[in-house]
């Protein structure tokens, strides 16, 4: 957007890169379904905020174990919708995860738990369980929206052992602690 | 009394840094247009693209989570404009009862277009949006102005 003159059209191209076939269900089969033993149950430690980038790091931490971290980076509103919910603000109008809460409780769905459960090309795949009337339905999910989901209903947040065990091996912790160390203002350190 | 209107575009307006949706009636007499943020108008705009994106975006997954239990969204109401803040209704059918649900316009017509659920408003929402000042520039507006998404 160059103009300050006036109205500007958005021009927003979006690329496809797959259409999904129409038949595919969104609904998950029960078979691809992670079994109890196999859940590790984190929460939400933190939300950290990268200074001029679009991009937010949700800072999971294991129940238990506050050293064992484990990130997931969201887009800018994704990240804002789940810190809304992680500094418990009310906002004057619902936002749209209060609205699916507010689905939920007028069907009288209860959102049981979220499941971090497979990661594919760096991205990682939520599961969320809901309930109603005894009827168990899992719905695929983007993580950023089964965390604002899970810390507003609220109910548990796992992550299978088989996503703990390929999750990138880089230094995330160092990475981390540098970054944390730049939003509280010490200057940064050249890397050479 | 409630008009139904159709969503006929999105445009940004860069003195508020947000966007706009034009909604107007058949007759092309009546429009209301309601300002949203950033990620609500993509979340409109994808839909009225017919885009789907690799992984389901926010009003994705509550459309499926209202698919899992056949509950079906019938129509969309901008009921009311207060202090520059709009108010929906979101109206859902579900085993033979009919549930209202309160929302932002932005969540009320993201979901309407993934459901082809009518967008109805109130009447005296549409006619203190409009001020002459925004007649005006709705007038000025080219029918290129709006560009694909006036489809």
């Amino acid at each position: 957007m160059s103009s300050n003159s006036g109205w500007k059209i958005s021009s927003r191209k979006i690329s496809v890169s797959w259409i999904p076939d129409p038949t595919e269900r969104t609904i998950m089969s029960n078979l691809d379904l992670p079994k109890e033993q196999d859940l590790v149950e984190y929460r939400v430690d933190r939300l950290l905020e990268e200074a001029d980038t679009d991009t937010r790091i949700v800072v999971l931490s294991r129940q238990g174990d506050s050293l064992d971290t484990f990130p997931i980076w969201v887009g800018a509103a994704e990240g804002n919708a789940i810190k809304l919910a992680l500094d418990t603000m009310i906002t004057p109008r619902p936002m749209s995860h209060d609205l699916i809460k507010s689905f939920a409780e007028h069907l009288n769905i209860t959102i049981q738990r979220v499941v971090i459960a497979d990661v594919k090309n760096s991205t990682y795949y939520a599961t969320v369980y809901v309930a109603n009337k005894g009827v168990e339905r899992t719905i695929d999910a983007r993580p950023s929206d089964a965390i604002s989901l899970a810390l507003r209903a609220p109910c548990p947040i796992y992550i299978t052992h088989d996503v703990l065990k390929r999750r990138s091996t880089t230094n995330l912790d160092a990475w981390l602690a540098k970054l944390e160390a730049k939003h509280i203002g010490t200057p940064e350190v050249q890397e050479t | 009394m409630l008009t139904q209107l159709q969503i006929k575009g999105l445009m940004f307006d860069p003195s508020n840094n947000a966007y706009i949706v034009v909604l107007r009636d058949d007759e092309h007499s009546d429009m209301l247009p309601i300002w949203v943020g950033k990620s609500e108008a993509g979340a409109i705009s994808m839909a009225l693209e017919n885009v789907t994106p690799p992984r389901p975006m926010t009003h994705d997954f509550m459309k499926s989570l209202l698919d899992a239990y056949d509950a079906k969204v019938i129509s969309v109401v901008i009921t009311d404009l207060s202090e520059h803040t709009y108010f929906a209704k979101i109206h859902l059918m579900y085993e033979d009862s009919e549930y209202t649900v309160d929302a932002r316009p932005s969540d009320a017509l993201a979901i309407a277009l993934r459901s082809n659920a009518p967008v109805f408003a109130n009447d005296s929402v549409i006619t203190k949006q409009s001020s002459d000042e925004l007649k005006q520039w709705l007038e000025n507006l080219k029918p290129e102005d709006f560009g694909k998404l006036d489809s």
